[in-house]
């Protein structure tokens, strides 16, 4: 026993020894560092993260995790495949009082070379860089336990020549070649891992040239798909609701719509071994412990709310441990919402003239960066049984007077919007936004962490149905406001779009007019915070409102159709003849 | 010190006992440098500068496909790497001759934004020195401190906008202003470019997929480059310039160049991300290197190709074989894939030359020569150049292929035209190459002593050498004598490199043989008299592998590539979309019509025009209202004078101040019964009737007297019962739309 010890405390020891000591180390410091570390490392990069209730198999919640930015479809001759020397993680919980996840999925990739005396990836049947995976589940922190071995992962779509063609290539269809991949693991979940089109979409060049949007529809310029025609490697996995609700239930055990036990709350990353270490012959061994280099579970968090000094520090982090309030401040006064502030930088992004924050909401609540917001109600006995009430939550949504967003964007990000008064649609509340209203959203599990999260009560909405909308909960909160169907009462419906982002995230939702119409302060709108512009009287859909509704930050929707059923994402394009379009 | 040793100790055994992943060559993951960008080295380019020809420009091209608008976190080199360029000018010497090593370095102006660039301060911002060694690496002088490298190309708010951005005058004002002067004369640019390079990625390695109009797979993408340009007496071995060359082909002035990328052996990850830990230690190993074009894509198989990415030049022999019989060649040979690649289909290997000499992989090429007192005294001879070129029974392409990559090709029989041999190639013909320096590796060799050939020239031609031959064979300018000629092109791959040289075509006819028949050892349909142009020669001749340029211009002079294309495109979105008409009403107020819009998205707005007309296509102006220039406001105009006897049509002009125009929707008001909306009864009881003849598609809501949407429902011809049976007692407010516009509204009793 003590021998044991003694031995646990050597290798603790082992990895803090620094290896400075031994070689001279040229540290990167976060002043002085190249490029954030996760662009130069593509293979670890996560790049999208979806979690859903299929629409198909509304028993089941489907999640994918996306890795590997800007595959070029015709990028070989060494075409992209996953990592073999990086773990593939996606975490899940499913309760708030325990420390970590309650499931994980881990995912290990090895290639090999049928054919290593040829250049191409594809010659005469045999497929260089053949890669196939294993997927482990720990559930409850124990121990891996292998329920895919040996899974297909898809080799590239190449032409028709390295796949179609019997002679010279592999002679299939690649559809067939891509069903056939999905594997079912030994605990009941389907399990696809391959390439794939890039599901995202965004204006690349509007986004990110100081904030140059281009709204969908405009004649000055039209907006551009950054990210139309390329591929990525998704890791998906289709599981029965049953297997992530903590107690075991299925959606028709669920008490309502909104039942809390059903939310889960999800993220992804990507790990290496700390230590890589060159050998002169062109290969190279990893040791060490595993270092997480990549995690996403918010869209856009690491692109637009964390600032450049922080962002490698973000992708280290797990979001359990209170690690993410580290990063809050950014999520209570954002950086984006200083640019939809006239008394801030408002006025030199144009592109974004249609968002503008509450200041003066009900005449009273000023939401804009360093103001007080809902601060001003904090302690007044109208906040009593409300979730503002330190009673109820503590302090973290009314920290102090200058954290106006701590009631909004905070909890999308990193607890969930629970069902409680204020969160609630303004239908019903009478003027009042603290009075009880219409509940549209319930993702609440508060473990102060970046996390998707998703109530799996919410039934999916049919991919086909009139309602169907790119704009999510925003939608739904529309529908649920100003739709005759919806806004007769207070009683808990099931209206369109509620199982949309940020309630999970759908493939088809527009993640980034989204938030940006979240940054703009549209979910204080929905729940009664109007804007500016309302007097009081008449319809609350003001122009202001309507501006906001009616913004998109340029690409709305992705540069190809979503199949049917799992993995849902579409074939990757073919980078013999896929066909074009411009992507800035 | 004791102190030191024991944790060395414990250190060494945690290495050894650390669990260890050993990614080797036989089960390996993807080639390694994929993975790693930054290093990865993408292309190398060295020309007789066609604007300064005192000069030689060295380009060497790291990070492949930037996305131009890849952001936020655009493409930079990388700060831990060694990035270098190196030189031999002579083969008496083991190692490198002149090596130029560039480091980079990045801060961050302005950590607390997400943008790259954001009023004035650039993030990731980058500068370089740049270091030289002229004793083969053992000593080091730097020769360019704190070198720029220009922003990424992002877009006008970035770039040119003084608010929000830097301010320049324009991009290239930005590229032009990083070229310094190095203390030892060398002109230098490291930055983002245009990716030079061109090839139909997608046919190409879709097994052989060439086809005859390629894609190319490059462009529109973006690459960083480092571009020097150096004096010829800089690097010619002996100090000296061009004009002291004893000819254009003298063999003092051949250069071999070769880049490469290294990082240290031993890269920690900072598990904070702080850059509190981690880093990078140990010896410095080569990751990358790029001597002669497309070696590493389409000559050295997937099993080699990481080993031959960290190997120097000299040690290159083990590699030979790849050169000897290329798998290239086996898709220009019928007896072997030929028939499996149609793309490739008019290239075809001789198999018979002169009736004699089989050149297709395994078989003896000009071995059947060898020591006959046909090949004394010619490089074939072992006295002359040992056995390289024709080393046994099986390797014929040592004789072509083999030098090309490996020695350069020497001015010397059997590798001279065969303009003038009579029939004979291993007589002397005419001089067209010599960038010969021996020293068994793969570099891009360059015989800085041949003229550059002007950009302008109609002579100039992307295929380089293989043009230079053709016209030292048949152009009558050249064909007539043995002499050494400038002729055009001698200054074109694979003498060199040029930014406009078609690579991948040259050596694709290289493959098939064309360098064969350059010096006489004709195609197999050549039946010894006549034209030796035949048609087999002809079809390698005109073969392309689909993209024969660059999807942009070159710059005349120094730096050559091309300012890098700019991420957004175009003018920007200041939201003047067009008005958006929230919504557009007309009502009847007793005698009167009453008009109400509003409207989002007004920027730069001047009035509203009121228009109506009474057939619904002519418009006459009736009035006018000035913009409130709010972005978006309500605004309600009176016709007092509406028409009682015919339907009244109303639009609204919408007039921005640069005197663009738009129009809303047309709305009709009658004051006659036909083509009103009649709501009935009224008071209603059970059901509300809705008639509006010659209407379609009318949505009506029924809202209760709080302003709760009671009913909804679609009248899809004119006429429509709506249910008011469970409503309860009270005065509620009838809305009809019309795509989603209020084009009616009335009081409605329910009782």
């Amino acid at each position: 026993m003590r021998e044991k010890i003694l031995q646990f405390n050597f290798w603790k020891y082992c990895f803090i020894i620094p290896l400075g000591i031994l070689f001279s180390i040229r540290a990167n410091a976060s002043s002085h560092r190249e490029a954030p570390l996760i662009s130069a490392d593509p293979l670890a990069d996560n790049t999208d993260l979806y979690a859903f209730r299929s629409p198909d198999k509304p028993n089941t919640v489907t999640i994918i995790a996306n890795y590997i930015p800007f595959e070029l479809p015709e990028g070989g001759p060494n075409y992209y495949t996953f990592g073999s020397d990086v773990h593939y993680e996606i975490h899940i919980k499913n309760k708030a009082n325990t420390p970590a996840d309650d499931i994980t999925y881990r995912f290990t990739f090895k290639t090999v070379d049928e054919d290593s005396s040829t250049f191409f990836n594809i010659r005469l049947g045999k497929q260089n860089l053949k890669t196939t995976y294993t997927c482990e589940k720990s559930v409850a922190g124990g121990a891996f336990v292998a329920i895919v071995t040996n899974g297909v992962v898809p080799p590239p779509n190449i032409g028709p020549r390295s796949i179609d063609n019997g002679t010279v290539g592999l002679g299939q269809d690649y559809n067939a070649i891509m069903s056939n991949a999905i594997a079912t693991a030994t605990t009941s979940e389907r399990v696809f891992c391959g390439p794939v089109d890039d599901p995202f979409f965004v204006d690349l060049a509007g986004a990110f040239d100081a904030g140059n949007f281009r709204p969908d529809g405009n004649s000055t310029n039209a907006p551009k798909d950054g990210l139309a025609r390329f591929n990525c490697h998704t890791i998906a996995l289709q599981i029965p609701i049953s297997l992530l609700q903590k107690d075991g239930k299925t959606a028709d055990q669920a008490e309502n719509i909104l039942d809390p036990d059903f939310v889960i709350g999800v993220w992804a990353s990507a790990s290496r071994m700390q230590i890589k270490t060159l050998n002169d012959d062109g290969a190279y061994s990893t040791s060490g412990p595993w270092v997480q280099v990549s995690r996403l579970g918010m869209p856009l968090t690491n692109e637009a709310v964390i600032p450049v000094g922080k962002k490698d520090e973000w992708n280290t982090k797990t979001p359990y441990s209170s690690n993410d309030l580290a990063f809050a401040s950014y999520f209570k006064n954002p950086e984006l919402a200083l640019y939809m502030d006239d008394s801030k930088f408002g006025g030199a992004v144009p592109s974004l003239n249609a968002l503008r924050i509450q200041s003066s909401s009900l005449g009273s609540f000023d939401f804009r960066n360093g103001h007080a917001g809902l601060y001003t109600l904090k302690g007044n006995a109208a906040l009593d049984g409300t979730a503002l009430s330190d009673a109820a939550y503590g302090t973290i949504l009314l920290p102090d007077n200058a954290s106006p967003r701590a009631v909004d964007l905070l909890p999308i990000f990193y607890t969930g919007v629970p069902n409680v008064k204020p969160y609630q649609l303004a239908t019903g509340k009478n003027g009042n936004p603290l009075a009880e209203g219409k509940p549209f959203i319930n993702n609440f599990l508060p473990t102060l962490g970046d996390m998707l999260r998703l109530n799996m009560a919410v039934p999916p909405t049919p991919r086909n149905s009139a309602d169907f909308s790119s704009l999510g909960i925003v939608k739904a909160a529309v529908l649920g406001l100003t739709d005759s169907r919806f806004n007769g009462s207070t009683a808990i419906q099931d209206i369109p779009n509620m199982d949309g982002f940020p309630n999970g995230r759908r493939l088809e939702d527009d993640v980034t007019t989204i938030e940006l119409q979240a940054v703009s302060g549209v979910a204080l709108a929905a729940i009664g915070l109007w804007y500016d512009d309302y007097s009081g009287s008449g319809s609350p859909v003001t122009p202001q409102l309507v501006n906001v509704l009616s913004f998109s930050a340029g690409v709305t929707h992705n540069d190809t159709t979503f199949k049917a059923a799992f993995p849902y994402e579409q074939t990757p394009w073919r980078g013999y003849d896929h066909t074009t379009q411009p992507r800035f | 010190m004791k102190k030191i040793l024991n944790l060395f100790l414990v250190a060494l055994v945690c290495l050894a006992f650390n669990q260890t992943n050993v990614f080797a060559s036989s089960h390996r993951e993807a080639p390694l440098i994929s993975n790693d960008p930054l290093a990865d080295n993408t292309d190398l380019y060295a020309f007789r500068s066609p604007c300064d020809t005192n000069k030689i420009v060295l380009i060497a091209n790291y990070i492949p496909f930037e996305h131009p608008a890849g952001g936020p976190n655009w493409y930079t080199f990388g700060s831990d790497i060694r990035y270098e360029i190196h030189i031999k000018n002579k083969t008496s010497t083991s190692g490198d001759d002149i090596i130029y090593r560039f480091m980079f370095n990045s801060i961050n102006e302005d950590g607390t934004t997400f943008f790259n660039i954001r009023l004035g301060k650039q993030n990731l911002k980058t500068t370089y020195k740049l270091m030289r060694s002229t004793d083969g690496g053992a000593n080091f002088s730097t020769i360019v401190n704190n070198g720029i490298v220009p922003p990424p190309n992002i877009g006008p708010r970035s770039i040119e906008n003084g608010v929000v951005g830097l301010g320049a005058s324009d991009y290239n004002s930005l590229a032009e202003s990083a070229i310094t002067t190095a203390s030892t004369g060398e002109k230098v640019f490291c930055g983002p470019i245009d990716d030079p390079f061109f090839v139909d990625l997608g046919g190409a390695f879709d097994v052989g997929g060439f086809r005859k109009t390629g894609r190319d797979g490059l462009a529109k993408f973006n690459c960083h480059s480092i571009v020097i340009e150096v004096p010829v007496s800089t690097l010619q071995k002996d100090g000296k310039t061009t004009s002291q060359a004893a000819n254009i082909l003298d063999p003092d002035f051949v250069i071999g160049v070769y880049a490469s990328a290294s990082r240290q052996k031993i890269t920690t990850f900072d598990t904070t991300g702080t850059g509190a830990s981690g880093g990078a230690s140990g010896a410095w190993v080569q990751v990358s290197r790029l001597g002669m074009p497309l070696t590493n894509e389409a000559v050295i198989p997937v099993g080699w190709k990481d080993k031959w990415n960290a190997t120097s030049p000299t040690n290159d022999l083990q590699f030979a074989s790849y050169f000897k019989n290329p798998e290239l060649a086996l898709y220009m040979d019928d007896s072997q894939f030929g028939g499996a690649v149609p793309g490739l289909a008019s290239l075809r290997i001789q198999s018979s030359s002169l009736g004699a000499f089989d050149f297709r992989n395994g078989h003896k090429g000009l071995w059947p020569l060898k020591g006959s007192p046909a090949v004394a005294g010619t490089a074939l001879d072992d006295a002359v150049f040992g056995n390289i070129l024709l080393p046994d029974s099986v390797s014929p392409r040592a004789v072509d292929l083999l030098p090309i990559f490996y020695t350069g090709v020497p001015n010397v029989i059997p590798y001279q035209l065969a303009t003038g041999k009579g029939g004979n190639p291993l007589a002397a013909g005419k001089p067209f190459i010599n960038n010969f320096l021996p020293t068994l590796g793969d570099m891009l060799r360059l015989n800085m002593a041949v003229p550059p050939t002007p950009r302008n020239s109609a002579d100039f031609s992307s295929l380089g050498i293989v043009q230079a031959a053709v016209l030292g064979l048949t152009d009558a300018r050249f064909n007539t004598s043995t002499d050494i000629q400038d002729i055009p092109n001698m200054d074109g791959f694979p003498n060199g490199r040029r930014l406009e040289d078609d690579v991948t075509t040259i050596e694709l006819q290289a493959v098939s043989g064309v360098a064969l028949a350059a010096i006489g050892l004709w195609y197999d349909d050549y039946n010894g008299t006549g034209s030796p142009v035949t048609t087999d020669l002809v079809n390698v001749l005109s073969f392309n592998a689909g993209v024969t340029h660059n999807d942009t211009t070159f710059k005349s002079c120094f730096p050559y590539v091309q300012d890098p294309w700019r991420g957004f495109v175009g003018n920007s979105f200041s939201g003047t979309l067009p008005v958006t008409w929230v919504y557009f009403v007309a009502n009847k107020s007793v005698k009167q019509v009453k008009l109400n819009w509003q409207v989002a998205n007004q920027v730069n707005n001047d009035r509203y025009e009121i228009e109506r007309g009474f057939d619904g296509s002519r418009f006459t102006k009736i009035g006018a209202v000035v913009s409130d220039n709010t972005l978006s406001s309500s605004y309600t105009f009176t016709d007092v004078a509406p028409s009682f006897t015919q339907a009244n049509y109303y639009r609204i002009k919408e007039v921005d101040k640069d005197g663009k125009s738009s129009y809303s929707p047309i709305r009709k008001i009658s004051f006659s019964e036909e083509g009103s909306i009649v709501l009935s009864p009224n008071p209603a009881h059970n059901i509300l009737q809705v008639n509006a003849p010659g209407l379609n598609n009318l949505q009506v809501f029924i809202y209760d007297f709080a302003g709760r949407k009671v009913s909804s429902s679609m009248l899809t011809n004119g006429n429509g019962v709506i249910s008011v049976s469970s409503f309860a007692k009270g005065l509620y407010t009838v809305i009809v739309e019309s795509n989603r516009r209020k084009i009616m509204s009335g009081k409605v009793v329910v009782q």
